[in-house]
């Protein structure tokens, strides 16, 4: 077996940090909703604490996991702010989408557009259904919509 | 009250009426329609101390007993209250200028070096008391007074009552620390002072545009003889190293002489003549001009008429315009070293008073009429300064002060008609007004009567010496008897002014215009004048006061219906009954006694040599008597014949003057002549500093702010409002970043 010391072991966990980092990065570059924007965030968190923990264990001494902790500690609380926003953001526009907010942009700048959306969105497809168990609950008619391209 | 001295009581004059227009500003609002009280105690106050001074002053001047048994001694108080300015070393006079060659033998044994090698700048604000001085604060605060006292009645109500009288009290200090002051630095500033408060009550009624508009330009006209006086300050520095009137004394207890002190004044070469003086001179008058309205800045006057009628009297008739008069008759000796410079003045002043009179004779405007007669006699009053005798001077004096007495008393007079006629004050719009207003039709008369120049109103004795004096200048040969005795009571001094006339000065062209014949021909414009006087005096004392009874539909009388009054109140009539007294008497008293001549030539600037070796015994000259009044009688016959019981809207005067009506009725065409010379140019030049300001200017400006905008608009396309893409910028500098980091660690 290869010590914790080992710079394999140091490898191997900063391999897997870059690949969660990397993940969070893409994730956060191409994704438009924002409860997975922000998932994607913490991805890259998680990433850069895995590194951080090798790093510590690889010189033998506490920083790193002290650190972790600490950053373990932020992102809880960053976790509750962010929904928060989030929630508030949705029930302004009744969309997740990040898109719905670019009215924040430049006045002189054009809105964007989306272009080539996959048709699965213009239609959703059946959601399989359960046999009803219990009492049919009364069907909301707004809820429907708003929750359709999330 | 044991420090009353004389200075106190001189710095009183101007200090009461201070404090009047500064109370009156304080609390007008909270004293509303009883405003007039701190400024009119102020106003009472300096006219009563200035009563005082002008008697302790007579006490100081010699007796004038016996043929001229003593020299006058020249009398003169100096109060200085402070330094205003002080610089060491300041001056160092050209070699040969009349400040180096004045020097006193104390002072270059005290220094070990020539006197007036280098000198101080100092501006002490000084007050004086001469005989000069007294005579004027006494007719400015009692005019003052009299004007305030008549103004309570007719600026009654006006929204901007306080207003006025801290106006008038400002007036009345600013005028008496002009003719107070002792440096002409001092001079200047209350000069510009005076016309601050002219312009300010011009344009009382600011809301109304002629009224903003006459304001803006006698401002602007004045300006033109201000800057006269400024390069007329700095040609003195320059001359004679200081700008003090008196004598002072400097720390190292050196005599350093004032322009008009006594030491210069004692030496006959002590007044700088050639181009150098004669431009100070012109300069002098140029301001003169402006101030007291002469042509060719006389335009200004009567559009100031649109002021409040009080104002106008006072200021537009009786003092401010008198400041002229007294800045020349101040620098007697300045003018006596230039005899072409003086006979400038002489022909300035006699050109004005015909002009002036002949404008005058198509007036249809009552205070238009006294506006145009009002500069027609300051005109006179230049024509008798420019003679350069001390009967010229003298005579200008006493023509001031009988002409501020019946001009204002005529001026207060239309005031009353005006005031009763619901503001119409065209001629032809009212008629026979002698049967409601008894007592202003009463009073005007004898106002006309002294400004016609009719025995023994006070105009008659005053434009009596005025001809006098030019008719000496123009035919020297039958005043040779007079001269004769004066030549052997002074013939060495004479001669020593002859010869520092003649030898040690340089000729000026204008120098050659100082002859006889020149003096012949205005003296027969003023007589003209005279007769001019008295036409457009008594046709607009016709036209008002005479003929069918008719008053303007907005007039409002009172008592019973058909025998209605439209007399106006007590303090208006008050002073119109006063200043009738005193136009009736002054002139006879002060001629009958000589006191005002002799009094005023021992004012220190009226004896330089030059000037009293002019002196000719007191005498009234029947043949000059007989011409004046004939050409007044001429000329109160031919306005009896156009105007005497007629409707006063008749066409008489267009048919008697013909073509020459329109030249008059257009005052000769000066504004349009200055319209086209002057104000378009400028309008023109203003239109393209305009432009260019707009575009060129503000242009460069507009482009250098549109920098940072178009560089913005790049960069703002980038702005999208979508967070992908913002995220994207941050992870491709953080990448960029990264790559140069490692291009950098790679070696």
């Amino acid at each position: 077996m290869n010590s914790p010391q080992s710079l394999a072991m140091l490898q191997n966990a900063l391999t897997v940090g870059a690949i969660l980092f990397s993940l969070g990065l893409v994730g956060i570059l191409t994704r438009r909703n924002l409860i997975v924007m922000f998932l994607a965030a913490e991805m890259m968190l998680q990433g850069i604490s895995v590194s951080l923990v090798a790093w510590s264990r690889h010189h033998g001494d506490w920083g790193g996991h002290v650190l972790v902790i600490f950053v373990l500690t932020v992102a809880a609380c960053e976790a509750a702010v962010a929904l928060v926003f989030v929630l508030q953001a949705f029930s302004r526009t009744g969309r997740l989408d990040a898109a719905a907010w670019q009215s924040l942009r430049e006045a002189t700048v054009g809105r964007t557009v989306d272009r080539g959306l996959p048709a699965a969105d213009a239609a959703p497809p059946p959601f399989p259904t359960l046999t009803q168990a219990g009492v049919l609950p009364a069907p909301n008619e707004d809820e429907p919509l708003q929750r359709e391209h999330v | 009250m044991q420090d009353l001295s004389p200075a106190t009581l001189l710095v009183l004059v101007p200090l009461l009426p201070l404090v009047g227009a500064i109370f009156t500003v304080l609390l007008g609002r909270v004293l509303g329609g009883r405003a007039h009280l701190p400024a009119m105690a102020g106003i009472a106050g300096a006219a009563a101390v200035a009563i005082l001074l002008l008697a302790a002053t007579a006490r100081d001047v010699s007796p004038a007993h016996g043929p001229r048994a003593e020299p006058i001694r020249p009398v003169e108080m100096i109060a200085t209250l402070w330094n205003w300015a002080s610089f060491d070393d300041a001056y160092a006079p050209p070699p040969g200028s009349p400040a180096a060659a004045v020097r006193s033998v104390a002072d270059a044994a005290a220094q070990g070096r020539t006197a007036g090698d280098v000198r101080g700048f100092s501006i002490p604000v000084a007050l004086r008391l001469d005989p000069l001085t007294a005579t004027m604060l006494t007719i400015i605060t009692c005019v003052g007074l009299l004007v305030a006292i008549y103004s309570t009645g007719y600026m009654h109500g006006d929204p901007g009552y306080p207003r006025f009288f801290a106006l008038v009290a400002m007036f009345v200090f600013s005028m008496s620390m002009l003719v107070a002051a002792s440096n002409f630095l001092l001079v200047y500033v209350f000069w510009e002072a005076v016309g601050a408060c002219s312009y300010l009550l011009i344009g009382f009624w600011f809301t109304k545009p002629e009224a903003a508009r006459a304001a803006k330009k006698a401002f602007l006209v004045n300006r033109v003889g201000d800057f006269g006086l400024a390069i007329a300050v700095f040609l003195l520095w320059m001359t004679y190293g200081t700008l003090d009137f008196h004598d002072t004394i400097s720390p190292q207890g050196v005599i350093m002489p004032g322009i008009l002190g006594q030491t210069r004044l004692a030496d006959a070469a002590g007044y700088a003549g050639g181009a150098v003086g004669t431009a100070i001179c012109l300069l002098l008058l140029l301001a003169a001009c402006g101030k007291s309205a002469q042509l060719p800045l006389h335009v200004w006057l009567p559009d100031a008429m649109e002021g409040p009628t009080p104002a106008s009297a006072l200021i537009h008739a009786a003092t401010m315009v008198t400041a002229g008069i007294y800045l020349v008759a101040r620098c007697a000796p300045l003018f006596a070293a230039c005899p072409g410079a003086l006979t400038a003045v002489s022909i300035v002043g006699a050109t004005t008073a015909l002009v002036a009179a002949l404008i005058g004779t198509v007036q249809n405007d009552l205070k238009r009429v006294l506006a145009y007669s009002t500069i027609s006699q300051l005109g006179y009053m230049f024509a008798s300064l420019g003679t350069g005798t001390l009967l010229g001077f003298t005579a200008a004096i006493f023509h001031l002060l009988t002409h501020a007495c019946f001009k204002a008393l005529l001026f207060l007079g239309a005031g009353s008609v005006m005031h009763s006629m619901g503001g119409v004050i065209d001629m032809r719009r009212f008629g026979g007004l002698r049967r409601v207003m008894p007592v202003t039709a009463a009073t005007f008369l004898v106002g006309a009567l002294a400004l016609a120049g009719v025995a023994p109103f006070a105009g008659f004795f005053s434009k009596d010496e005025i001809l006098a004096a030019l008719h000496a200048k123009g035919w020297p040969s039958a005043h040779d008897s007079h001269h004769a005795v004066v030549a052997a009571a002074e013939g060495p001094l004479r001669l020593a002014a002859f010869a520092t006339d003649t030898g040690a000065r340089d000729a000026v062209g204008l120098d050659a215009l100082d002859r006889p014949e020149t003096w012949r021909l205005l003296f027969w414009m003023s007589l003209a004048t005279a007769g001019l006087t008295a036409f457009y005096t008594f046709r607009a004392v016709f036209m008002t006061f005479t003929g069918p009874t008719r008053v303007p539909s907005g007039a409002h009388g009172h008592g019973e219906h058909g025998h209605e009054s439209y007399e106006s109140p007590a303090p208006m009539t008050l002073p119109l009954i006063v200043l009738a007294v005193a136009s009736a008497a002054v002139g006879w008293l002060l001629f009958a006694t000589n006191w005002l001549s002799h009094f005023l030539s021992a004012t220190p600037s009226l004896t330089a040599p030059a000037v009293a070796s002019t002196a000719v015994p007191h005498a009234f000259h029947l043949d000059l008597a007989i011409q004046g009044t004939l050409a007044a009688a001429i000329g109160i016959v031919v306005a009896a014949i156009g105007h005497l019981g007629r409707r006063s809207d008749g066409p008489q005067m267009e048919r008697f003057l013909g073509p020459l009506q329109t030249l008059f009725a257009n005052k000769f065409y000066f504004d349009q002549i200055y319209a086209a010379l002057v104000v378009r140019p400028l309008e023109a030049l203003a239109l393209v500093a305009a432009l260019v300001d707009r575009h060129v200017i503000d242009g460069a400006v507009d482009a250098i702010a549109r920098i940072p905008v178009a560089a913005g608009g790049i960069i703002r396309r980038s702005q999208s409002g979508l967070m992908q893409r913002y995220a994207l910028a941050g992870v491709m500098g953080v990448l960029t970043i990264v790559v140069l980091l490692a291009w950098q660690l790679r070696g």
